[in-house]
């Protein structure tokens, strides 16, 4: 592959910042030290890592002790989610979640009903925004917690978290509200006290930090059991060997995500509306997935290429060496169509179209012309084969 | 575990062989539907005289596999007598493109599939042959025989999946299947069966029951 990689996945996976490398360097070559106290080195490790955790809170406008580094947003879900749970099972044994959620999160879900939790999954309208009458009817007198996806990654619909809250505050007891920010986190502004969020899940390789790197932050007070158990150095919910080097990509990550972020903000947005007025413009029976461009995720599309198969077009792409996603059900490994795109009322034909673009900080602008330059040729091939839309044209 | 193509699958999704339409052919048929996720039309022009497939186009909805399947099954059936052709397998498909991942073997199914249709059109137009299509437990076992298992990318029945085909006086068919209920295959294998019933003619309900 000649020509240079243009990587349209963000949702997916992220590459890692040069910075970001560089700030690890010492804590994988030197200062390979665990924290303590007394002693010089210990104690320079700890003040990395609190440093580390109040870059953080400062973008969630919260304390740093409320922050934990997690092994991945999978794991900062299972903490969460099963210690909230577990630790109210006198109170309640009822959760809320929603079909539009992200696998990750329904994983969870799905194992702790197995121990005896009982679940109600709400639905989402066709751009993927829960329906809050469904919430407020599924709230139970043993309702504990209520999870949502905040970018929904497929559709790049961002929730009221907000709205969530008033609804969960109308019931006669508390009920946590968890949110998997893992695709919102760095694209949308979060301020987890104005929005009353009691616990988010964030994935550090979404940005451009390191893989395998989770945050949690669960609010003071909350009751959450520990679900891992371990010899505990610095985070309660999360002990045994700490990943420093992670913990500080993972920091200068977010330094970085957060360094500009209005001026990063209107970047995405500016690519977004350059790919999306491309693209259906020039590429005739393209149909937009999730909610129009000043309302979703500024770093996502997805768009339905009618009577052509995602996986042909995926993999056309990725011969020219440009990096996409696709809700086919070819590309699956179960043959069945992404279940996001069925819950939200597209037929299997739409879901089998379809492409998501993601962006991180590394998109160009001429990156994305190259893709609908690419994608204008491959759409207009595939249809060649195609034996549908035939009689339209 | 990574699902990779062979270096022959990409060759023939790239550059297929046989892509179009042909005006005023002999037989034509149409298998798989977009609900399904794929679809696939073959056209044949035979020579009446020797029984040769003279020409043969496909026209592809569907994935890089359903693309270079039918470009190999229609490379095959070119230029072969009627009777030849017929007997090209969905195996023998896959062996010519070096392999199918076995999530993938279905495509091999619908491109041997839609080319036996074609000549079935051919035979019935030009022959007058009449097929028996009606619904009786060999055909239906034979229908079975196209839904293929992506797990180890074989058909149900040779499998031994199917433990019963019954049919009632209402033709109501029942199908009991040896397939755990959270097997992720299970949908999709459940998705294949009722397409491949409801081709047949005044068929009633299909149960499909896990044993």
């Amino acid at each position: 592959m000649s020509e240079k990689e243009v990587y349209l996945d963000s949702c997916k996976t992220t590459k890692l910042a040069p910075e970001v490398l560089d700030a690890m360097m010492p804590f994988l070559k030197n200062k390979y030290w665990y924290p303590g106290s007394f002693t010089s080195i210990g104690t320079e490790i700890a003040e990395v890592i609190e440093q580390a955790q109040q870059t953080v809170a400062k973008t969630l406008n919260t304390e740093p002790e409320e922050i934990t580094f997690t092994s991945g947003g999978t794991d900062a879900n299972n903490i969460a989610i099963q210690g909230i749970m577990q630790a109210n099972k006198e109170r309640g044994k009822h959760f809320i979640c929603s079909t539009v959620s992200h696998p990750s999160v329904l994983a969870v879900f799905q194992g702790l009903e197995k121990l005896g939790f009982e679940g109600t999954y709400i639905s989402a309208n066709k751009d993927g925004y829960l329906d809050l009458d469904e919430l407020r009817d599924a709230i139970r007198p043993d309702t504990v917690l209520a999870a949502f996806t905040h970018v929904n990654h497929i559709l790049g619909a961002v929730q009221d978290a907000k709205a969530i809250r008033k609804i969960l505050d109308e019931a006669d007891q508390k009920i946590y509200l968890f949110m998997d920010s893992c695709e919102a986190y760095t694209k949308v502004p979060i301020d987890v006290q104005d929005m009353g969020i009691d616990a988010i899940s964030i994935s550090a390789h979404k940005f451009n930090g390191p893989k395998g790197n989770g945050i949690l932050y669960t609010k003071k007070g909350t009751k959450i059991r520990q679900t891992q158990f371990g010899i505990t150095r610095v985070f309660k919910l999360k002990p045994g060997a700490i990943n420093i080097p992670g913990i500080v990509g993972s920091a200068k990550a977010v330094e970085l995500a957060f360094k500009d972020f209005d001026k990063t903000i209107a970047y995405y947005r500016e690519l977004q509306k350059l790919l999306y007025n491309q693209l259906l413009s020039r590429i005739p029976d393209s149909i937009l997935n999730g909610p129009p461009l000043g309302e979703r995720s500024p770093a996502h599309l997805n768009v339905t290429f009618r009577y052509i198969e995602g996986e042909a077009i995926m993999m056309m792409l990725d011969f020219e060496n440009i990096h996409v996603d696709t809700g086919s059900a070819c590309s699956s490994e179960n043959l069945k169509p992404n279940y996001i795109m069925m819950n939200t009322g597209r037929t299997h034909e739409e879901s089998h179209g379809s492409v998501r673009f993601t962006f991180d900080r590394f998109v160009t602008r001429e990156g994305i012309l190259r893709t609908v330059d690419v994608l204008e040729r491959t759409v207009a091939e595939l249809r060649r084969r195609s034996p549908l839309g035939k009689k339209e044209s | 575990m990574a699902i990779k193509y062979s270096e022959l699958v990409i060759e023939h999704f790239k550059n297929p062989h046989n892509v179009g339409t042909i005006d005023n052919p002999d037989a034509e048929a149409t298998e798989g539907s977009p609900a399904c996720g794929d679809q696939l039309t073959v056209y044949l022009k035979v020579d009446p005289e020797t029984q040769k497939i003279e020409d043969i186009k496909f026209q592809s909805y569907g994935c890089a596999s359903n693309i270079a399947t039918a470009s190999i099954i229609t490379d095959l059936a070119l230029g072969k007598s009627i009777e030849e052709a017929k007997k090209i397998t969905w195996k023998q498909a896959s062996e010519e493109l070096g392999g199918l991942p076995p999530v993938k073997m279905h495509c091999s199914v619908l491109a041997v599939d839609a080319l036996r249709s074609a000549i079935k059109d051919w035979e019935k137009k030009n022959l007058g042959k009449q097929f028996d299509e009606s619904l009786t437990k060999k055909n239906v076992e034979k229908a079975l025989q196209k839904v293929i298992y992506g797990k180890v990318g074989v058909d149900i029945i040779s499998l031994k999946l199917v433990k019963y085909i019954g049919i009632d006086d209402e033709n109501n068919v029942v199908i009991e299947l040896a397939i755990g209920k959270d097997d992720s295959f299970l949908d999709d294998v459940k998705h294949e069966i009722m397409e491949r019933m409801e081709k047949f003619d005044n068929i009633g309900s299909v149960k499909i029951a896990l044993v």
